[in-house]
């Protein structure tokens, strides 16, 4: 085979000059100080779709200055760092031949495998030879280089650990199939991504030295070049690429005087200590910034042609360097108001005025008190139907005032728990047993047989090859299979969780615009449930009932609709609520045994309705009982979002609920990201 | 033994003018990179795709090849990858033409078969490690169509997008390395209903419809009666619609011709610019689609310079799908949701 993962002439010609590149000012300057110093950590690239992201990238590629190698050395070992040197190189010694080759580009491609990006037994070897030869990976290929990924959000979490760990140390080791190698692998993380589909794993984040948020040109005037540009270029790459090639070559030498110059770089103490303090002042965590800032602002002084680091450089450099870094810069919200941040245009209660009010004087909870007189009590209503008409005067004994709110402001979501994102690997990452069949899903690494039938043929293979030697081949085949040689794949698919949002809609969340703080929140939570791929229902209770407005679904859509629909107000069943909800698990838990369906109760937990309907039994204590009973069912997971506001009077009803359900409790203010880690700032 | 299934001849499509549109216009210029249908179940979406196998016109390739590498500008790469392949090249591929292919991507493929692997037949009975091509291989220069593509694994979609992204599909898999060129006409057909799709997979598709049922009673009639001719004699049937096929098929190719002669002012790329910031479009890609498309539009219409028009029904095919909504948002309809909501053009 020629080349691995070069881009070959042919498929050259389509990489557009990153000298014909319109606008994008800081994405290239990123990238430029990327090729001219390769210890200033990579360039991630964040933006809305369509806006050059993988173009720029590619055209990297073209100005990147060359490194020397030895001939045949297959993980491209540095000339001047022997300590660091494989094997092969360490053999030859004063016998290596160096030579100028261009530096390695790599492109990880989301579908790759394990054995692809760490290495592993090339079983083409080992059966023609019989002799242990390790297939370099890509980690060992963009060595001194650059390893490129696009849509680098959407990587297997699996992949990631590998690439994590080799960037931490330096190296990557390798042992299985009875290879013993290790190797430096040094590269130059460069990953392009679209926010809107996830975001990065925060420890994948910090590798990132550098990262710019390039969103699409204003102006009219750029708009159109780029849409000139961009027909030339499909019209005739080649021409069009010949006619940028000067200002290629220009760009390729500045690179390459810039890197001759970056070792003699002074860094006066002045500026050293100012690096430090931008950092600090931008609260950033941990060290890795002070380090990339130094790297990044070298390498910028170099391609200025300047001799003494300045302040200037480092002022320049550092948006680039600190915006994903950044901590949130505010102190935790205060607790008083449980809703700190609440844009104060949520609609009151008073002035949807459209809306059926209406209300008996004898209503339940003490924060009732405000909603607007009764004005049409009726006998006779469809409880049923969730967006009840203005027309059909909602109405029942216990009085009811209706309203709908608006959806309050929406928030990144926090992770909601470590040990979810555990369950969601081991639940759906491996070869389920449920009704799905067993073969989907990504394969990206292989295990020993399991036994289900999924076998994993390459690393069969190659767990096979180095004892071919001693066996004899059946005829017409290559290798002798043995059953210890079997090896299966291990599968990661994300299936995404089952959501059951459970909502109070009952009259006291109307009181201060509770409803729309909750839909608020619930959205937010709906919008991490979408970039999850997570399967949504919604159970809404009032009155005397609770009622599924959405069965399970995949449509985050449709949920989002309904939420926005969704009445409020009556007496609170919060027990009929609780037990609607748990029928809905566990027909999730029959279908789907392995599944883990979470339950996100969205409620003050004053329930005042029993199960029977009649309000005058013990219908907290029932709600509580109830819970502690679904409490035992170890496979879902429960959260409690208390929707009460902090008072003089709180009555905490609903920690009380979480802790019989052993659920996660948070306030509703508390659902915000801790630690904005993985959003960054539009403006720095 | 052409064809085993019969299929119902585009040209007797009924009404949905809006669908056929985006599908010529992408069989002339293939650079407008696909269409998403969305619409209820029922309306002729799957109908129209495989249909087109009447009308697609001829391109040139190798035979055989795997990669229907273009004998233009592709030429270098055949022997690099046939080796690749394990094929030798002691006879060398001639090309030859052939209509372009329509390559169905079901919605529970495995990625080994989207993508390529290893070949395993190869590797038990020599040992050796070669590539067996996948459908993304097969639908280079072609169309890949994905029937409920809001239903097609996460993970597929994934490596769509890797590849769809620069008309290459890198394998890093199974212990092989190799990339091909594939660049396909991505076309999709979904029922919203069932769920919307990524955004970033939305904006893969050059164009986006949105159809519906037919509410005309005339037409209605009209489907019945076709689709019953149809079933009665599926043979028969084609044979009537044989010329309208042939017509279509030739003021294709005739567009196709005339394509690279379409011209446009700067004042009409100014206006695309400024319609495309006033209604809020992410990135760039939306403005060359508009300009792509208005261009065929022109050519499909036998003219060579681009008038409003053009970009107006341009812009309603291409922006639907790519404003930038509210988060859960539902897909505006028409432009005309638009309009109302923004600044006119």
């Amino acid at each position: 085979m020629s080349e691995p993962n070069s881009l070959n002439t042919s498929l050259k010609r389509q990489i557009f000059p990153l000298a014909a590149l319109v606008g994008q000012a800081e994405l290239k300057k990123a990238l430029l100080l990327a090729a001219v110093n390769p210890l200033c950590g990579g360039v991630l690239i964040r933006g809305e779709k369509g806006t050059a992201k993988s173009t720029a990238a590619r055209g990297l590629t073209e100005i990147l200055p060359p490194i020397t190698a030895a001939v045949g050395c297959p993980y491209g070992c540095e000339p001047d760092k022997p300590q660091t040197w494989c094997p092969y190189c360490l053999a030859r010694g004063d016998k290596n031949v160096w030579q100028e080759k261009p530096r390695p580009f790599l492109t990880l491609p989301l579908n790759a495998t394990e054995d692809r990006v760490a290495g592993g037994l090339d079983f083409e070897v080992a059966l023609g030879q019989g002799t242990r030869r390790n297939n370099p990976g890509l980690l060992a290929q963009a060595h001194r280089g650059l390893l490129y990924i696009d849509e680098v959000n959407l990587l297997d979490d699996h992949i990631v650990d590998i690439i994590l760990d080799a960037a931490a140390s330096g190296f990557n080791t390798l042992e299985r199939e009875g290879l013993s190698v290790s190797h430096p692998a040094q590269f130059l993380l460069i990953g392009t991504m679209n926010p809107e589909e996830g975001e990065l794993r925060p420890q994948f984040l910090d590798r990132f030295g550098m990262s710019v948020q390039v969103i699409g040109e204003k102006e009219p005037e750029l708009r159109v070049e780029l849409i000139v540009l961009r027909e030339q270029f499909e019209a005739d790459p080649e021409g069009f690429r010949a006619r940028y090639l000067e200002q290629t070559e220009t760009l390729k030498e500045k690179v390459i005087k810039a890197q001759h110059f970056l070792p003699m770089i002074e860094i006066p103490e002045r500026v050293r200590k100012f690096m430090a303090q931008i950092a600090a002042e931008h609260h950033v965590a941990g060290h890795r910034a002070d380090l990339f800032l130094e790297q990044a602002a070298s390498a910028l002084c170099a391609l200025n042609g300047r001799r003494i680091l300045s302040e200037a450089e480092v002022l320049e450099v550092a948006p680039l360097v600190l915006a994903h870094r950044q901590r949130e810069s505010a102190p935790p919200p205060p607790p008083p108001p449980p809703p700190p941040t609440e844009p104060p245009e949520q609609p009151e209660p008073e002035d949807s005025d459209e809306k059926p009010q209406e209300e008996k004087p004898d209503e339940d909870r003490p924060e009732n008190k405000e909603p607007p007189e009764p004005e049409q009590p009726e006998p006779g209503d469809q409880p049923e139907d969730p967006p009840d008409r203005p027309e059909l005067p909602p109405l029942d004994p216990e009085g009811l005032m209706e309203q709908i709110f608006e959806i309050g402001q929406t928030f990144k979501v926090r992770r909601i728990d470590t040990a979810k994102d555990r369950l969601r690997r081991r639940g759906s990452g491996r070869r389920s047993r449920s009704r799905v069949s067993q073969k989907q899903g990504r394969y990206v690494k292989s295990g020993p047989d399991d036994g289900l039938g999924d076998i994993a043929l390459d690393a069969t293979i190659r767990a096979a090859a180095p004892y071919q030697k001693s066996r004899t081949c059946p005829p017409g085949l290559a290798l002798a299979l043995e059953p210890s040689d079997i090896r299966s794949a291990i599968r990661e698919k994300k299936m995404g969780h089952h959501l059951f949002f459970t909502v109070d809609a009952s009259g006291s969340m109307g009181a201060r615009g509770r409803m729309a703080a909750a839909k608020g929140a619930i959205m937010s939570l709906l919008l991490d449930a979408y970039q999850k791929r997570d399967q949504v229902s919604l159970v809404s209770f009032r009155r005397n009932e609770a009622v599924i407005n959405l069965p399970l679904t995949t449509s985050v859509d449709l949920a989002g609709k309904l939420l926005a629909e969704m009445p409020v107000g009556g007496r609170t069943p919060l027990s009929q609520g609780l037990a609607v909800t748990f029928r809905e698990v566990k027909n999730v838990l029959v279908k789907n045994p392995l599944a883990r369906p979470i339950v996100i109760l969205i409620t003050d937990g004053r329930g005042n309705v029993c199960l029977d309907g009649r309000p005058d039994q013990n219908p907290l204590k029932e709600a509580w009982t109830l819970a502690s009973l679904m409490a035992k069912e170890h496979r879902v997971k429960y959260l409690v979002v208390d929707t009460e506001e902090a008072s003089l009077v709180a009555f905490n009803l609903a920690a009380r609920l979480a802790d019989a359900l052993g659920a996660n409790y948070f306030k509703i203010g508390e659902l915000k990201a801790q630690t904005l880690l993985d959003i960054v700032k539009q403006e720095f | 033994m052409k064809q085993s299934i019969p299929v119902y001849p585009f040209a007797a499509i009924v009404g949905q003018e809006r669908m056929k549109q985006a599908l010529i216009l992408n069989i002339i210029n293939p650079s407008l990179s696909g269409v998403l249908i969305r619409g209820e179940k029922g309306t002729a979406k799957s109908t129209a795709v495989r249909a087109l196998a009447h009308i697609l016109p001829e391109i040139e390739v190798y035979s055989p090849d795997p990669f229907q590498l273009d004998p233009q500008s592709e030429a270098d790469l055949l022997a690099e990858l046939h080796l690749a392949l394990g094929l030798g090249m002691a006879a060398p591929p001639k090309p030859e033409k052939r209509k372009i292919k329509v390559i169905e991507l079901p919605v529970g493929a495995t990625e080994d078969r989207l993508v390529g692997s290893l070949d395993l037949e190869r590797a038990l009975k020599t040992g050796e490690k070669r590539v067996e091509p996948g459908l993304l291989a097969a639908a280079h220069r072609g169309i890949l169509y994905v029937d409920e593509v809001n239903l097609l694994d996460d993970h597929l979609v994934d490596v769509l997008l890797d590849s769809a992204a620069m008309g290459v599909n890198t394998i890093e898999r199974e212990g092989v390395s190799f990339a091909h060129p594939a660049r396909f006409t991505l076309v999709g057909t979904m029922n919203p209903e069932e769920g919307e799709l990524r955004p970033q997979l939305l904006d893969r598709f050059g164009l986006c419809v949105n159809i519906g049922g037919i509410l005309d009673l005339e037409q209605r009639v009209q489907v019945l009666e076709r689709r019953a001719a149809f079933e009665e004699d599926p043979e028969l049937f084609s044979s009537e619609w044989q010329a309208e096929s042939e017509k279509l098929s030739d003021n294709i190719q005739k567009a196709q011709k005339l394509l690279p002669q379409v011209k446009a002012s700067p004042e009409l790329l100014y206006h695309i610019a400024r319609f495309c910031l006033e209604v809020g479009v992410d990135g760039h890609r939306g403005d060359i689609v508009i300009y792509k498309a208005a261009k065929t539009l022109a050519a499909w219409n036998g003219r060579t310079e681009v008038t409003k028009e053009d970009i107006e029904a341009a812009a309603e095919l291409a922006l639907p799908h790519r404003l930038r909504r509210q988060p859960l948002q539902a897909i505006a309809d028409s432009l005309d949701q638009v309009r109302k909501a923004g600044p006119k053009l």
